[in-house]
């Protein structure tokens, strides 16, 4: 489904992702771990086609279709979810209207009829469940004065809201209690399926013993340094990254001093 | 060095004569005054950004020609009174004869009630920042005198609908004088269209005199097109716990200039000032407002929002000036700007002036350009840059769309703000 072939990247002349190469296919759950500035953030904008990241190399497709050559909705149109680490704040638009349009633009991309604002609220209401918030949010402001948590539960609403070919999950677990943790994590299984790709960036494997993934994936300086099933996740947890030659600051004390 | 440029003699020649002596008196002295006016230039301080867009050429003096009812836009509801190039057209205006409430046009006034109002035309404005404005009085045409008695209550909005039509080039002095008496209520809906090509000028004024505890809505709603110049003025004037309401939502044009003057002058007064202001190509805004604070115990609260895109100009200019007995003053100023392109430009200036020492006073003036994380928020999630962009500009003025209490003025400011996101953003 997804294949990133020698991805460079860099933010203002700076690289930051060296050679990434990554397959996913479809029905598969990888996780991207790593240390803090390894890259994993900015593979993640790349996907979703932030401007601010500039691709100098490599190449992208989501089944067969080179993603560079499309702007942040049309890849967002083709399937791809980014759930923001931190999401935005929007206050003056509604979460219903900002979540309606984003619904019925990907309807009239599929040629579908637009949904009305009685059967969107109806919709709405029932997936806001699923995530556990009340549906008094949607009269609020996009994320205006939510909780770490309830910012992102609404980003686990929008991808069950959009249905996504591939979810990006951009340290999804960071700010999350243990109960925010678990009402997430089942948003997130919530979504696996036959058709769908899901790719978990995170920085601990705590968020890995609720959405158990295939694969996982160490980047560190800009590459993937070692792959592995599920349990190198816990290796990693046990030993840190340091016997894989990569320093990180937060998790092995030692390897900063 | 050239002679300062003065206001052309042209303009001192009403060309209707249909007014109630005392009216034609006090429109004479007036005009008297204003001979040999000097015109604002880039030195005149409160004139400094738009004097360069004010084109008074003598064709621009001529009255133009009222042609009744026929072709004039007359889609709002309820109560109305239409104005046509600055004169009153009754066959196209309806209202009902209500209890306690006179609404008459100036041309029926009889020599008593004119003289009446004659002594109080004027009485709001400050001469000193209303300059151009001066000229309505010495030009009006004809006008409309709205009297509240005590507690009567206009049960629903009246709407005054000032459209011009410039198949020839000309101007218009459309005038209106309010007064509401102790614990009145109106809300006052006035719309200003045109129609036609030709250079028009519309200079138009309105004033409030608000009695103790009267409540009083104002809201305009300005949309002449590119060949009008308007000028325009409100004065207000309240007394002990009068509250008065202003909406203004204004799209751009050659010249667009309001002054806004509100005087607290009893104790508990109350004003809420809203603006919201749309330029684009190369239009010209400016807004200047005034709030008064004679008496102590009052209230004022102004929000304004400018839009500018493409190389377009708005201008706000916000004093408060609190004077020395005014204690227990609270004025809360605040000016937010947007600007959509780099050749926009956008000037704000608050003016504080307090001279009294116990009073809580604040201000706040930002200027900005649409916040590229949340654009990229609105477009990872499929929709188009078009529809994104319209949703954050909307997010920027939408509480002020919002508190319009007039549902025909919000749906017609909505449309033409949709005209507007069409014309100013791209799909990628």
């Amino acid at each position: 489904m997804l294949s990133i072939k020698n991805l460079h990247a860099s933010v203002e002349g700076e690289e930051i992702l060296k050679g990434i190469n990554l397959e996913i296919k479809a029905g598969e759950v990888h996780a991207i771990m790593g240390p803090n500035g390894s890259g994993k953030s900015t593979l993640s904008q790349v996907l979703a086609g932030n401007e601010t990241f500039e691709v100098t190399e490599g190449e992208i497709t989501l089944n067969g279709e080179n993603l560079l050559d499309l702007e942040t909705e049309e890849r967002a149109r083709e399937g791809i979810f980014l759930a923001f680490q931190y999401p935005v704040e929007i206050p003056g638009v509604s979460n219903l209207q900002f979540l309606r349009t984003a619904v019925n633009a990907m309807r009239t991309h599929r040629g579908e009829p637009e949904m009305n604002a009685a059967e969107f609220m109806k919709l709405a209401r029932e997936v806001s469940k699923q995530v556990d918030l009340d549906p008094a949010f949607l009269k609020r402001g996009v994320n205006e004065g939510f909780s770490g948590g309830e910012k992102k539960r609404n980003e686990i609403m929008q991808a069950l809201l959009l249905q996504p070919k591939l979810a990006i999950l951009d340290e999804t677990d960071s700010g999350l209690d243990i109960d925010a943790l678990q009402v997430v994590s089942k948003g997130v299984n919530a979504l696996r399926a036959d058709d769908r790709a899901i790719l978990m960036v995170t920085h601990y494997q705590r968020l890995l013993n609720h959405i158990v993934p295939d694969y996982v994936h160490v980047l560190a300086g800009g590459k993937i340094v070692k792959s592995g099933g599920r349990e190198l996740a816990l290796e990693l947890e046990e030993r840190g990254y340091g016997w894989l030659g990569v320093k990180d600051e937060e998790t092995t004390p030692s390897a900063a001093s | 060095m050239k002679p300062a440029p003065t206001l052309s003699s042209a303009f001192l020649e009403p060309g209707r004569q249909s007014l109630p002596a005392p009216l034609l008196e006090l429109r004479k002295q007036r005009g008297t005054a204003l001979v040999d006016m000097p015109l604002p230039t880039r030195k005149t301080e409160n004139w400094k950004y738009s004097s360069r867009h004010l084109k008074l050429t003598d064709e621009l003096a001529a009255t133009l020609p009222a042609t009744g009812k026929d072709g004039l836009s007359l889609s709002l509801p309820g109560y109305r009174v239409v104005f046509h190039n600055g004169v009153m057209i009754p066959e196209a205006s309806d209202f009902p004869d209500l209890d306690g409430i006179r609404i008459q046009r100036f041309a029926d006034l009889d020599d008593d009630e004119a003289a009446a109002l004659a002594d109080r035309l004027d009485n709001t404005l400050d001469n000193r920042a209303v300059q151009m404005a001066r000229l309505n009085s010495a030009r009006f045409e004809d006008g409309l005198h709205i009297q509240l008695d005590k507690e009567a209550v206009l049960d629903q909005p009246l709407f005054i609908v000032h459209e011009v039509t410039g198949t020839a080039s000309g101007s218009a002095y459309p005038r209106i004088y309010v007064d509401a008496a102790r614990h009145s209520q109106i809300t006052l809906v006035e719309e200003y269209l045109s129609s036609g090509n030709e250079p028009v000028m519309v200079n138009a004024v309105t004033e409030f005199m608000l009695g103790d505890g009267a409540n009083v809505t104002s809201v305009q709603l300005v949309m002449e097109g590119e060949n009008v110049q308007h000028i325009g003025a409100t004065g207000v004037r309240q007394a002990a716990n009068a509250r008065f309401e202003s909406h203004c939502v204004g799209f751009g044009g050659p010249l667009r200039r309001h002054d806004l003057m509100v005087r607290l002058e009893g104790e508990g007064g109350e004003c809420k000032l809203n603006g919201v202001v749309v330029t684009q190509g190369k239009q010209h805004y400016d807004n200047h407002t005034s709030i008064e604070h004679v008496a102590a115990h009052c209230n004022s609260e102004e929000t304004y929002r400018n839009i500018a895109a493409d190389q377009s100009h708005a201008v706000f200019n916000g004093r408060i000036h609190i004077h020395e007995d005014a204690q227990k003053s609270n004025a809360n100023m605040n000016n937010k700007n947007l600007l959509l392109s780099t050749g926009a430009e956008i000037d704000t200036k608050p003016e504080l002036e307090i001279y009294a020492d116990d009073v809580k006073c604040a201000h706040g003036a930002t200027i900005g350009q649409l916040d590229k994380t949340s654009l990229f928020y609105l477009v990872s999630r499929g929709i188009g840059r078009r529809e994104a962009n319209t949703l954050l500009t909307m997010a920027f003025i939408n509480e002020l769309v919002e508190q319009i209490p007039v549902q025909a003025v919000k749906d017609a400011a909505q449309l033409r703000l949709n005209e507007f996101f069409d014309q100013t953003f791209e799909e990628a």
